[in-house]
């Protein structure tokens, strides 16, 4: 699968990063404002679509940028959640020090598991992935003095200093979730993009040359999966800071699935794609399926096809959409100037988006 | 003898319920690993297959009949909109027809419920296969025990169809090298929109089949699609072998297993799949940890051995 | 390699930005609620595993409702209907829009006792009470919450003496694994030993089946038929307890009485399990053939409109509306949450279908628990009491 992966990136447009900086500074001045521009609860949503991007995010760093596609991060989102569960019911409620504790148990959690799932490539290890993400659950099924069982466990507010006020203010839960995914989001990008994330790129692109080439490849997958451990750590506990709440059936492979068709609709290399995914469904089974009490999955299930066909590329194809009918028009808007083919086409690795065929990936070692 | 006598049942039910779950992942099978088509709503398929039977099935023969083919042919017309579906994402990898096959799978279970009710649904079967046998003193239900005869013929007919038969080799030339075909005069999307068609009759045939066994209900397509999954992937890609034995070794997991590892039980089936895809991948990570320790063992004999 | 990734992340940027100003667009109105209409939220699985007693429920709630044409106490009634789910988190957002968004003064409903665990702390900081019509956790605080419907280990408590009287020998305890379960039973369990009954299981222990998952009962079947028990009592509710009645008619145990929690037997699950379900003997808190005037009207209003006859989950929420009807008549000034919640602590007796019963200090009902059997009544099966058992709650 990983090398099919490569192939949805497929041809881009060549904006510059003027324009792209801009709307990305946009993006971040309305997400800050959102609170006085919405009613209560489309608050609420887009923290839970905050907290559930960060879980896509995480997906995204192994499917889209390691190759290994999964359906089993859900099983350091519950480590990361029921860690700070337990914190605050032994009363360290202060957030600065619940996320350490999360992101450092889910990369532990994922460490161990990793030397597992990184050996497998394709339909196995998303079948290993998410024989991980079950037994997970099932153990938080079972193991009731630190889960609550199989009814889940309920946790006091937390707050963001030692001995702060508590976050119970929507709008304070909001911010403090925004802030908290910026940053791991802002950290996530900077280090897909400096050298280690190059190597990354060579793992999954050619991953033979890599260790002919002498790359300990096994030890940056296992990096990388704990690093995203870290990640979903966080989402989870950032889940119990704003739900409060916790149970098995919250933590269990329709939100795997859900989390991995996040990232396939956003594209699945895009940090930013992986909550316009993660908003996009929420918004679609959240606001769009109450208009039809029962009919979320309905809603949902629209809205994936929509995205197959007319987002062929993810949401970052419809950059690609737009460029052309620029071109079209005979736009040549500053910043919006196509770079020329030789250039863009350069050591980047990637096929056109016309469809030229991929080679098959083997589903095992 | 008595441990024997304990433990037949589970043991004749494990082979039962594997050759239950091999007829109910037999379409992915086809789909997945001969149609390259990772076909999410394959549970869908089933239970609509299902809530056919259990709308049309009336405890006749002829009625099961008719709702056999009623249900091999909705299941076939599903296998030709997923063909018709899947063509334009063809070449997009696996990702994008998981989005696809996934957003086709939640509309038609949204559909499936709002036609035939949330209700479970009673399954009438024919008198004769409706109670239990006796089988060296123990009870076994009939439709089960007719159910491993239906499941062989099923997988030696699929075995010869794919492994033997012109049409198997057609198929299995399109997955591999589809321009070879193309150059035979076949056309490799003919072929593979029958194989999803035949997917798919498959699919829904068994919906028929095994809804005396799996009530028919909202839940039916997703255990259906997960039990699925893990025995055509655990049973590699496309082999109709490897299926059988999957889909056996997961019946036993879940009847044998749970007998002789209660506390086990609630991780069983998920353990033992993480064990066999270790296992089955080779090079894997099992044989290493043998070979570690192998080393560490002469390492602690080399040390006994300098002390002594 | 950067080229490519900056593209995306533009792209994905100007994707994100046009969805934000969408959504900006289309929710920026805080809906607000008119003084004479007292708004409550009907909270119950309308998709899902759960889906068809989610239904019964609905239909029960709203024939109250509509019955009373659409006014408890002289205020006019809006029912804001919202979809409980499979996962207790859903529930829980789906709840937080009929508190943030509706602003409902009551929530009503909740099949599932986890999502009842989930919710109550939200429904607590904003102080909404919950008038509850399913499973009941145990909660650490209940200011707020309702129950007309049953604590769950009073079910098998109240018929844990009959089987021991009835039974002469061992009993097989058999349910599943999660909390809602493993309290049926140990409800059933605590109460038999008690009285001097014997457990059949090895072990001296119930059995609990793997949850969710399992569909395959026989294995379990064929080791309790050879513990050599004299009857087995059970608790499963939805699919799983259609697949076991029709497995333990086909079974080992084929010949051993089957006592339940009426769950077994209930609704959907009854007309799904057939023949196979007869002669059960179940204990539950309702049946549709209760002979008093309410249940008379009751059961014909409810046959008149849905050609059905009602059960346990449809009366509940019927009586949900019951209470919240009484309560929100007892008040006298402006309906609030608050207000509701304080009216309730005072309702005395509450006539019901299943007969009259009152709220005790758990805040869920001091009631009858009635023996009953599946039996032919006319061309159906239906669950046809026997005898009373005990009247629980405290």
């Amino acid at each position: 699968m990983n090398t099919r992966l490569s192939a949805v990136i497929a041809m881009s447009s060549r904006y510059g990063t003027v324009a792209r900086r801009a709307a990305l500074a946009v993006v971040v001045v309305w997400l800050l404002v959102l609170p006085q521009l919405v009613d209560t609860y489309t608050l609420v949503l887009a923290t839970q679509a905050l907290v559930f991007g960060l879980l896509a995010v995480g997906v995204g760093v192994l499917t889209g940028h390691a190759g290994l596609a999964t359906m089993g991060q859900v099983a350091p989102y519950a480590v990361g959640a029921y860690t700070t569960a337990w914190l605050t019911r032994h009363d360290i409620t202060a957030g600065l020090l619940q996320l350490p504790a999360a992101a450092l148990a889910g990369a532990l959690f994922a460490a161990v598991t990793g030397i597992v799932v990184i050996r497998a490539r394709g339909v196995v290890a998303l079948m290993l992935t998410l024989a991980v993400g079950e037994l997970t659950a099932t153990a938080a099924v079972q193991w009731k003095e630190f889960t609550g069982g199989s009814d889940g466990v309920s946790t006091p507010p937390a707050r963001i200093f030692p001995g702060g006020a508590e976050l119970f203010d929507d709008q304070d839960i909001y911010l403090y979730v925004l802030v908290v995914a910026l940053v791991v989001a802002g950290i996530t990008a900077l280090v897909l993009r400096s050298p280690a994330g190059l190597l990354l790129a060579g793992v999954r692109d050619n991953e033979d040359r890599m260790r002919a080439a002498g790359h300990p490849v096994d030890r940056y997958l296992l990096l990388t999966y704990t690093g995203a451990g870290a990640i979903s750590g966080i989402s989870g506990a950032l889940l119990m800071t704003y739900a409060r709440y916790v149970s098995p059936q919250d933590v269990g492979f329709d939100i795997s699935a859900l989390a991995l068709l996040a990232v396939v609709i956003g594209g699945v290399r895009s940090t930013a794609g992986a909550f316009a995914g993660a908003g996009l469904i929420v918004f679609t089974r959240d606001k769009l399926g109450n208009w039809w009490p029962g009919h979320a999955p309905l809603f949902l299930g629209i809205l994936f096809l929509i995205a197959v066909y007319l987002l062929p590329n993810g949401a970052a194809g419809v950059a690609q959409q737009l460029r052309s009918l620029a071109d079209r028009m005979g736009l040549r808007v500053p910043g919006l100037v196509p770079r020329t083919p030789a250039a863009a086409g350069a050591g980047d690795g990637t096929v056109p988006a016309s469809g030229a065929p991929v080679p098959e990936e083997a589903d095992a070692r | 003898m008595d441990w024997l006598d304990a433990h037949l049942i589970p043991a004749l039910d494990g082979v039962a319920y594997g050759m239950l779950l091999f007829v109910v992942a037999a379409g992915l099978t086809l789909a997945f690993g001969s149609g390259g088509v990772l076909n999410l709503a394959h549970g869908t398929v089933y239970a609509m297959g299902a809530y056919i039977a259990a709308d049309i099935g009336d405890g006749s023969w002829g009625m099961l009949v008719l709702a056999l083919a009623v249900g091999a042919a909705a299941g076939a017309t599903s296998g030709g909109v997923l063909a018709v579906a899947v063509a334009p994402v063809a070449r997009r990898g696996h990702l994008d027809q998981a989005l696809l096959t996934f957003g086709i799978a939640l509309v038609g279970g949204d559909m499936l419920v709002s036609y035939f009710g949330a209700d479970q649904r009673q399954v009438a079967v024919p008198k004769a296969l409706e109670d239990s046998v006796t089988i060296a003193g123990h009870q076994y239900p009939t439709y089960r025990l007719a159910f491993i005869g239906v499941a062989a013929l099923l997988a030696g007919l699929g075995y010869w169809l794919l492994v033997r038969s012109t049409a198997g080799a057609a198929v299995r030339a399109t997955t591999d090298d589809p321009e070879m075909v193309a150059a035979l005069g076949l056309s490799p999307r003919v072929v593979h929109t029958a194989t999803l068609v035949v997917a798919g009759a498959l699919a829904g045939g068994a919906g028929v089949l095994g809804a005396p066994i799996i009530t028919p209900s909202p839940e039916t397509a997703d255990t259906v699609m997960l039990w699925s999954l893990i025995i055509v992937v655990v049973g590699r890609l496309g082999s109709v072998l490897g299926a059988l034995f999957a889909a056996i070794a997961v019946g036993e997991v879940q009847t044998l297993g749970v007998v002789l590892a209660p506390d086990l039980a609630p991780y069983l089936l998920f353990g033992a799949m993480g064990i066999a895809l270790l296992v089955r991948s080779g090079s894997g990570i099992l044989p290493e940890f043998a070979a570690r320790a192998r080393v560490l063992a002469t390492r602690a004999r080399a040390l006994k051995g300098g002390g002594a | 390699m950067s080229l490519i990734r900056r593209t995306r992340r533009r792209a994905a940027a100007s994707i994100v930005l046009a969805a934000a100003l969408v959504a900006t667009a289309a929710c920026s109105k805080d809906s607000g609620s008119n003084n004479d209409t007292v708004k409550l939220g009907l909270l119950v699985p309308l998709s899902g595993v759960y889906k068809s007693i989610g239904e019964d429920m609905k239909r029960g709630f709203e024939l109250y409702v509509e019955q009373h044409n659409n006014k408890f106490g002289g205020h006019k009634i809006e029912v804001v209907v919202a979809d409980e789910g499979e996962a207790p988190g859903v529930s829980l957002s789906a709840a937080t829009k009929l508190v943030k968004q509706d602003k409902v003064a009551a929530v009503v409903g909740v099949s599932s006792g986890a999502a009842v665990a989930a919710i109550t702390p939200m429904l607590a900081d904003n102080r909404v009470p919950l008038i509850g019509s399913g499973g009941r956790p145990n909660l650490q605080n209940i200011d707020r919450v309702w129950n007309t419907s049953w604590m769950s280990d009073e079910t098998g408590a109240a018929i844990a003496k009959y089987v021991k009287d009835t039974v002469n020998g061992p009993v097989g305890i058999i349910g599943p694994d999660y909390q809602g379960g493993q309290d049926q039973i140990r409800g059933f369990t605590d109460t038999f030993v008690k009285a001097g009954g014997q457990v059949a299981n090895s072990g001296g222990k119930p059995t609990f089946t793997p949850w969710p998952g399992t569909t395959n009962f026989l294995p379990y079947l064929s080791q309790i038929a050879q513990s050599g028990a004299k009857a087995v009592y059970t608790f499963y509710a939805g699919s799983a307890a259609v697949d076991f009645v029709k497995q333990y008619k086909q079974s080992d145990a084929k010949d051993i009485p089957l006592y339940a929690a009426g769950f077994l037997t209930e609704g959907a699950t009854l007309a799904a399990e057939g023949d196979a379900a007869r002669d059960i003997y179940s204990v539950l808190n309702y049946a549709p053939g209760l002979d008093n005037p309410a249940n008379r009207n009751f059961v014909s209003a409810y046959n008149a409109k849905h050609k059905t006859q009602p059960n346990l989950y449809a009366m509940c929420s019927f009586d949900a509306g019951s209470v919240l009807d009484r309560a929100i008549t007892a008040i006298d000034g402006k309906v609030t949450s608050e207000a509701i919640n304080n009216a309730i602590r005072g309702l005395g007796q509450i006539d019901s279908p299943r007969g009259a019963w009152q709220f005790g200090a758990n805040h869920s009902p001091v009631q009858k628990w009635y023996l009953r059997q599946v039996r032919p009544d006319g061309q159906v099966l239906s669950n046809v009491v026997v005898q009373e058992l005990a009247t629980l709650g405290s």
